[in-house]
């Protein structure tokens, strides 16, 4: 009792003392703990007496007069970075060094700033950014399943090995990807084509959603998926990260590792060099293996960069090589062979566990070069001029080698593509004047593609050129952003003759004019809106226009049609955004997309008799679509370790000619996770354990008698992650624990093509584990 | 090392790792191999037994394989009442020059092919396999049609190739389809 009445008395005192002496000094340094670099211009700010200080150029504050007191020093938000909160019980003069840490936490929070220049022009968008924690998390998975933790972004699967990103219902050649600065160019038409890059090299992945064909040119109807790697070591040093994940569905493991550097010598100078190695045999579903699921897959890149005040140079270059496995059991020769698949319970094939990998079966490579040079011209802007090359191979194998013996011998692909393409930009970004910050620009491309085996899509050359021109205009909490773009493109399609002797070029020529016009407006510091109208086209792949025969894959015959015209999109955007106190956050994007001459399958009136009986026959046709819907997601802080997030979408997709649903587009879905996070200074450095539950409703929304059977029934997967950090000596290590379908559901998802033939994916527990040095 | 020098050399390592991959870029026709194969055709080649000259043929004819044109020919096969036939089946690629007989390639993977008649009325006409493969079991490229008394106006005989590579038991519903044709079928 007497020590109890003595504190209190000392802090009577103590109050009494304080507000006497209001003469303390708050002082200290903001860096970046990663690079240890100063960080200028930062707001830091003194909670409960709401000064704010901004941080000079060596990234020092200063708070002068300040009563003793307990307080709260918060520093404003940088995407990327955990937020900064520091209790400080103030006594005498303080100096408190804060630290920023490259673990962003939040989903979905919107670029304001970076290094690189393309984000410039994207601050009126529906914008998610995946990095930091959510990447980490993610570690081990495909591109596609990478991105599906977007609102809004949903998967096309061929099994759990094929997966393609679909962005407000959409996906192939409508949306695009573009890697380290450069159109990704592959084989995206086909839905059976998994994005040819490995998410390993990505320090950030950006998705934007809606039209917007001005920055990057034809294709984003959907919007963009942008692959970033990390900036280079610019300190004199040699550092890297290994990963290795292990999953025990597939019995898979995946090891990736880089390592980089900077030399004292040679300061300008840095590099990284990274890998990639993964392997996993056949997957499980909960009742039956799924034969021939195996994946394998080595990739490589080496970037490197010669960096100085007033120019510089980069080089990169990525290899992505797959063997991927295609389940057996969903290789058909008929309807009646489908019927039978549908009609059985287990797949008509299983198997036991292999890592070996039979027909049918993909072999993938794509590689891409990358130069660029650019340099400051005087106080004005920044030059800059990059060439990149690509090239995409792919072999199909069928099920079954050729019955002829010689051929078979041969084992050749039934299918074999080379994709070459060449790209040429220049770029000027001019510096703010008068508010107006903005860049000009050219892209050029020339692109070739050859097949052997049999002609899927004839042989093509491709040229496009692009002039467009972005300026932002920022004042106090306004941003507003104008874009205008003109694109030309000839498609010369080489089809073989009657006597199949020669080939003979047919041309194709699109021209398309497109803008964006959007706003970003802060109301205060809680509230913030943004608002974008954006246009986009794209010309009709070689298959919607040439396409004339069986579809394996898709078990129906397939007809394009040559006289199709370019697709063209219009796309409002709307994204309001409430934020309080780091307690609550909600982030509601509606959306309508409404798309001129979209290209779809129609079935025809009447199937299509063939050597193996009826197929139904489907004719690519344009008609005018409605795609609208809202995605929305929030956060909220129960107490300061448990945290709730919610995120959903819903999607209408209307086929506005034909007055009925368009096919295979997302059902409705919403997914809660709760999560118990605790941050502290010891070796357990911090620690997150979080629980994941997602309803899928099933899709009701569909055409009359465009499909074999009908969309299978919603299902609620649940999950469990957990994270920590360990520090051994200086070093931090992390460890990651992933569960997705814990409770081993049995289920079959609407975009699995796999769906007509067995369950989707049982349980699957991956462990991860990355050491940095 | 002047640091021009050491510039050169990163940008020549690029150059060397750009270069090991050739530019597939003219499209050119081009390979012996470029089409896989394709079953465009099947004859029936029919005889009365005991009756000399008597061999006609039934097609199911689509020269360019599926999609592109439709089907040229698919002839009803027209039986006479209380007879017995023989029959030879053929698959041709009329799609290659010189044409393939794919029914050749059947025959030596006897053991993973199996023929299925099935008329529409077994009591106007059956079916039996005369060939075996080397395990003794069912082929079907030679069968005897044995046709009954009573007619038939508009029936069908399915022909059903199955693909059933080590699983060949007999029954049609392993593997996977190569031929499936409801030929029309008027008996006399």
């Amino acid at each position: 009792m007497k020590n109890f009445l003595f504190l209190i008395l000392m802090y009577i005192q103590f109050q009494v003392v304080g507000q006497q002496t209001c003469t303390l000094n708050l002082t200290g340094t903001v860096s970046d703990l990663h690079n240890k670099m100063p960080l200028s211009g930062i707001t830091v700010m003194l909670k409960e007496t709401n000064s704010k200080v901004h941080t000079d150029s060596l990234g020092r504050y200063v708070f002068t007069n300040v009563c003793p007191g307990k307080y709260t020093l918060l520093c404003a938000t940088i995407p990327g970075f955990n937020p900064i909160k520091k209790s400080v019980d103030l006594v005498e003069n303080r100096v408190l060094n804060l630290q920023y840490e490259s673990h962003s936490k939040e989903l979905g929070e919107i670029i304001i700033y970076s290094k690189k220049e393309h984000s410039l022009h994207l601050k009126t968008l529906a914008t998610d950014v995946i990095q930091g924690d959510e990447l980490e998390k993610n570690k081990g998975v495909n591109l596609g399943e990478l991105v599906k933790s977007v609102p809004g972004v949903s998967t096309l699967n061929t099994g759990n090995s094929i997966s393609k990103p679909v962005i407000h219902g959409m996906h192939s050649n409508r949306l695009l990807l573009v890697n380290n600065g450069v159109r990704q160019e592959g084989q995206q038409w086909g839905t059976e084509h998994a994005p040819e890059i490995d998410p390993f090299i990505a320090g950030k992945v950006t998705v934007i959603k809606g039209a917007n064909s001005v920055m990057y040119g034809s294709d984003a109807i959907a919007g963009l998926i942008l692959i970033d790697t990390k900036s280079l070591r610019d300190t004199a040093g040699i550092g890297g990260e290994v990963n290795l994940v292990g999953s025990s569905n597939g019995r898979g493991g995946v090891i990736s590792a880089f390592l980089e550097g900077n030399s004292k010598r040679f300061s300008p100078f840095s590099w990284r060099a990274q890998g990639t190695l993964k392997a996993q045999g056949n997957v499980n579903s909960p009742d039956y293996m799924l034969i021939n699921t195996g994946v394998k897959e080595s990739n490589f890149s080496i970037e490197t960069a010669w960096k100085k005040n007033n120019y510089g140079l980069e080089f990169f270059y990525s290899q992505f090589n797959t063997k991927l496995g295609i389940f057996g059991a969903s290789h058909i020769g008929n309807l009646s062979d489908l019927q039978r698949a549908f009609q059985s319970k287990v797949p008509l094939e299983t198997g036991p566990f292999t890592y070996e990998i039979g027909r049918p079966y993909q072999v993938v490579e794509h590689e891409l070069a990358k130069f660029k040079f650019y340099f400051n011209t005087g106080n004005a802007g920044k030059f800059s001029v990059t060439y990149a090359r690509q090239y995409n191979f792919r072999n199909e194998y069928d099920k079954h080698k050729p019955l002829n013996d010689n051929l078979a011998s041969l084992n050749l692909p039934d299918l074999e593509f080379h994709l070459t393409t060449h790209l040429a930009d220049v770029f000027w970004t001019h510096k703010s004047w008068k508010s107006w910050k903005g860049s000009v620009g050219i892209n050029t491309m020339l692109q070739a593609n050859t097949y052997r085996g049999r002609m899927l899509v004839p042989s093509f050359e491709n040229q496009t050129a692009g002039i467009f021109w972005v300026e932002n205009w920022h004042h106090k909490n306004w941003d507003v952003e104008l874009g205008a773009r003109q694109d030309w493109k000839q498609l010369t399609v080489y089809l073989p003759s009657a006597d199949k002797k020669t080939l003979l070029p047919t041309n194709h020529n699109f021209e398309r004019t497109t803008a964006s016009i959007g706003v970003n407006y802060s109301i205060d510091s809680t509230w913030k809106f943004l608002f974008n109208v954006g246009s986009a086209w794209r010309s009709p792949s070689v298959n919607e226009l040439y396409s004339n025969g069986l579809h394996h894959g898709a078990a129906a015959v397939e007809y394009g049609t040559a006289t199709m015209n370019t697709e063209k999109a219009l796309s409002t955007t709307f994204t309001l955004k409430y934020s309080k106190e780091e307690k609550v956050y909600v982030e509601i994007t509606p959306y309508h997309n409404y798309i001129q001459g979209f290209i779809y399958r129609k079935p025809t009136p009447e199937p299509v008799l063939t050597v193996r009986g009826a197929f139904p026959g489907f004719i690519f046709t344009q008609t005018d679509a409605i795609l609208k819907g809202i995605d929305f997601h929030g956060s909220y802080h129960w107490n300061s370790f448990i945290e709730t997030k919610v995120k959903g979408a819903v999607l209408r997709a209307w086929n506005k000619t034909e007055n009925e649903w368009l096919i295979l587009m997302p059902s409705d879905r919403i997914e809660v996770e709760t999560g118990y996070h605790i941050d502290r200074n010891r070796a357990w450095k911090h620690y997150y354990v979080g629980f994941t539950s997602q309803y899928v409703a099933k899709q009701t929304r569909v055409p009359l008698n465009a499909d074999f059977v009908s969309p299978p029934a919603d299902y609620w997967l649940c999950g469990l992650s957990a994270v920590t950090h360990v520090r051994i000596s200086s070093q931090l290590l992390e460890l990651g624990l992933n569960v997705t379908n814990l409770f081993n559901q049995r289920y079959r998802d609407y975009l699995d093509r796999f769906r007509y033939f067995a369950d989707a994916m049982g349980t699957n527990v991956s462990f991860r584990l990355k050491y940095k040095f | 090392m002047s640091k021009f020098k050491f510039l050169g050399v990163v940008v020549l390592a690029g150059l060397v790792i750009v270069g090991c991959k050739k530019d597939h870029h003219h499209p050119e026709h081009n390979h012996e191999h470029d089409e896989s194969e394709l079953i465009t055709t099947v004859q029936l080649n029919f005889t009365k037994k005991g009756v000399s000259d008597s061999t006609f043929t039934v097609l199911f004819n689509d020269p360019d394989g599926t999609g592109g044109n439709k089907p040229i020919s698919f002839d009803t096969i027209r039986l006479d009442v209380n007879k017995t036939y023989t029959c030879d089946l053929i698959l041709l690629d009329k799609s290659k020059n010189p044409i393939d007989t794919i029914s050749n390639e059947v025959l030596e993977e006897a053991d993973d092919h199996l023929f299925f008649f099935t008329p529409s009325d077994n009591d106007a006409l059956s079916v039996t396999i005369n060939d075996k493969d080397s395990k003794g079991r069912n082929l079907g490229l030679k069968t005897s049609w044995v046709t009954k008394t009573k007619s038939l106006n508009a029936g069908t005989v399915k022909v059903k190739l199955m693909h059933q590579p080590g699983i060949k038991d007999g029954s049609s519903a392993q593997g996977e389809t190569d031929v499936e044709l409801d030929f029309p079928l008027v008996i006399k």
